[in-house]
């Protein structure tokens, strides 16, 4: 099992208000799998990607990921884990706009410590080379289409050779042309045996996936 | 870069103002330098009070005698100068106006470090003989004899009186800035007349306006000031009049009003620092958010907090840097240009080159970090969402 949460539960304090995001929430997913996570705004599905992401802490619960408990890590020790194990895909792409789209892919990489910069460089190109990105490689963000340029946060978030991929409405800020592509890559990159976590509101996206998980109100129904 | 940007103007606006108003506050303390003289003393006549008792009633107030006196007496002072003053009709020929006159002695000449142009200034023997002679200022010189220095041996009518001309007086001159006036053209407009005479002929009685005094070198004017105060006390029986000391150094008016201007300088320093800060701080701090969010992207990444605060500081470093010296240089130029334009003495020292770019750099510093220290106590969502 890659993924193991346990009663996963997280609560924000809101003003005056403690708002219950999650409820106690149990979620395991295998190595290989392509897992959607749906539901209507509110319900709670980002905040328990981003706590599956290490993005976030819970309130309570316990969450063992790659077989390490992360429950309760914080600060440096959860950013080597974040580094190592999850590769992130936003909706807004979150690309570096003054970075190259090399130097973007690569960014993990310097985060890692240890890798000299030729190295970098020679792993950020092949990922985008397998990605169909090759002769975007010097331009910056602005100068890619939205779906070259979720397609480079995919690549980034490869380019450590993470455990799990995962992505918070990938799809969320593309036309439909270019969601496809997406969603192409990402089945692609199932096929290869890579192991993806969506979240999407999109029934057609998640009818891409192999299995869906449904939220209501922070719990799964 | 826009930071870039804010920290040049923001370092250049501090080092403006301050030299420009430094400039201005060198000018005036040599104005007043001119002006002041350096540490006299003046005894001058005080209101009679209400209820005079007898002693006030019978002291003659301050007179040529008291003036004497101190000259023999009082071992402290260096010069004494009795100051008489009155307006009276100037008249060669068919030119005539009304101006001031000035009855005193030769010690005149050295209080206030003035000497002829032509001809002498005047002697112990005129005041000894009541000669009727006269030292003219250069401007009335040159207004009724056409050229200054054609007055000497020539006659003169004050208050109905003739008079000799045995000198004219050198132009005293200063100029501010663009100003065009002469600021010390009064100087030049008077006549000066032996003590003794002014008060024969023009004044009914012995009495003086006011004594101008110089301390001997070495002695402090405290102590001068003492000596002549117990002095006068014992002759007049009471303490009719008072003493000041005048002009620069402590105490003195010019000394004070310098340390006015001194002191509007610091208040106008520190608000061109306020000011020049807020600029390179609202510059820096406008991108705020967009900083975080994109910290919160990079912390996503697997950035540490130490990561990312080290990589902010050596952008920020280089940009405070370079930018608080661009300033500086084009402060400098502005500076050079304006003070050129207003014909005006003005500086960049040193001092105001260090509290400009130290002010810069440090505020730079600590608005350029701002984001950094805000990023890394939030967990990655909440930096990237961050508003």
């Amino acid at each position: 099992m890659l993924i193991q949460g346990r009663s996963l539960a997280k609560t924000y304090r809101l003003g005056q208000v403690d708002v219950a995001a999650l409820r106690g929430v149990d979620v395991d997913v295998r190595p290989g799998e392509f897992v959607a996570i749906t539901g209507p705004s509110g319900s709670g599905k980002s905040t328990l990607m981003h706590i599956l992401g290490c993005l976030d802490t819970p309130t309570s619960g316990s969450y063992r990921l790659d077989g390490e408990d992360v429950s309760g890590l914080t600060g440096k020790r959860l950013a080597q884990v974040r580094n190592r194990k999850v590769g992130f895909v936003f909706q807004t792409f979150n690309l570096m706009p003054r970075l190259s789209v090399e130097e973007n892919v690569a960014l993990p990489l310097k985060y890692r410590g240890g890798i000299a910069r030729g190295e970098r460089r020679a792993r950020a190109l092949r990922l985008l080379e397998r990605l169909g990105l090759a002769e975007r490689v010097g331009h910056r963000p602005d100068e890619l289409s939205g779906g070259e340029r979720q397609r480079v946060a995919i690549a980034r978030a490869l380019v450590g050779e993470p455990a799990i991929l995962m992505a918070d409405e990938p799809t969320g800020n593309l036309d439909s042309a270019s969601g496809a592509e997406v969603m192409r890559t990402f089945a692609e990159l199932h096929g290869a045996g890579h192991t993806i976590v969506l979240v999407t509101h999109d029934p057609n996206v998640a009818a891409r996936a192999e299995r869906v998980i449904q939220m209501s109100d922070g719990r799964v129904v | 870069m826009l930071s870039l940007l804010g920290l040049i103007l923001g370092t250049a606006s501090i080092v403006t103002v301050l030299a420009l108003f430094g400039g201005q506050t060198a000018l005036t303390e040599q104005f007043l330098n001119e002006v002041g003289g350096r540490g006299t003393i003046i005894v001058s006549d005080r209101e009679r009070s209400a209820h005079p008792g007898a002693q006030e009633l019978a002291s003659k107030r301050l007179t040529f005698k008291d003036a004497q006196f101190l000259r023999d007496r009082a071992g402290a002072l260096a010069a004494v100068s009795p100051g008489w003053s009155q307006s009276l009709s100037y008249r060669v020929g068919n030119t005539s106006f009304d101006g001031q006159v000035i009855g005193t002695v030769p010690d005149y000449m050295a209080i206030n470090d003035i000497k002829p142009l032509v001809g002498r200034y005047l002697s112990d023997l005129d005041v000894r003989h009541q000669a009727r002679v006269a030292v003219l200022g250069w401007k009335y010189a040159d207004s009724l004899y056409g050229v200054a220095t054609r007055a000497v041996g020539q006659l003169v009518s004050l208050g109905g009186k003739n008079y000799t001309v045995v000198g004219v007086m050198e132009r005293e001159e200063f100029y501010f800035a663009a100003w065009e006036d002469n600021a010390l053209e009064y100087r030049n407009e008077r006549a000066y007349i032996p003590i003794s005479t002014a008060i024969a002929q023009h004044s009914a009685v012995d009495h003086l306006d006011f004594l101008t005094l110089k301390g001997r070198p070495g002695v402090a004017r405290g102590v001068a000031q003492a000596q002549v105060r117990s002095l006068l006390y014992a002759r007049h029986g009471v303490e009719d009049f008072d003493i000041r000391a005048s002009g620069q150094g402590a105490g003195g008016e010019a000394g004070q009003f310098l340390l006015l201007f001194n002191f509007i300088f610091l208040v106008v320093g520190v608000v061109s620092l306020i000011t020049g800060g807020i600029v390179i701080a609202n510059i820096l701090l406008a991108s705020v958010v967009e900083r975080v969010r994109e910290f919160g992207t990079r912390m996503a990444l697997g950035a540490t907090a130490g990561a990312i605060f080290a990589h902010v500081l050596a952008e920020v470093l280089v940009v405070t840097v370079i930018g608080g010296l661009l300033g500086l240089g084009l402060g400098t130029a502005l500076t050079g240009v304006v003070a050129h334009f207003m014909q005006m003495p003005a500086v960049v020292s040193p001092f105001i080159a260090a509290v400009a770019t130290v002010t810069a750099l440090t505020v730079g510093l600590l608005a350029g970090l701002f984001p950094a220290l805000r990023a890394a106590r939030l967990s990655p969502v909440e930096a990237l969402r961050y508003a």
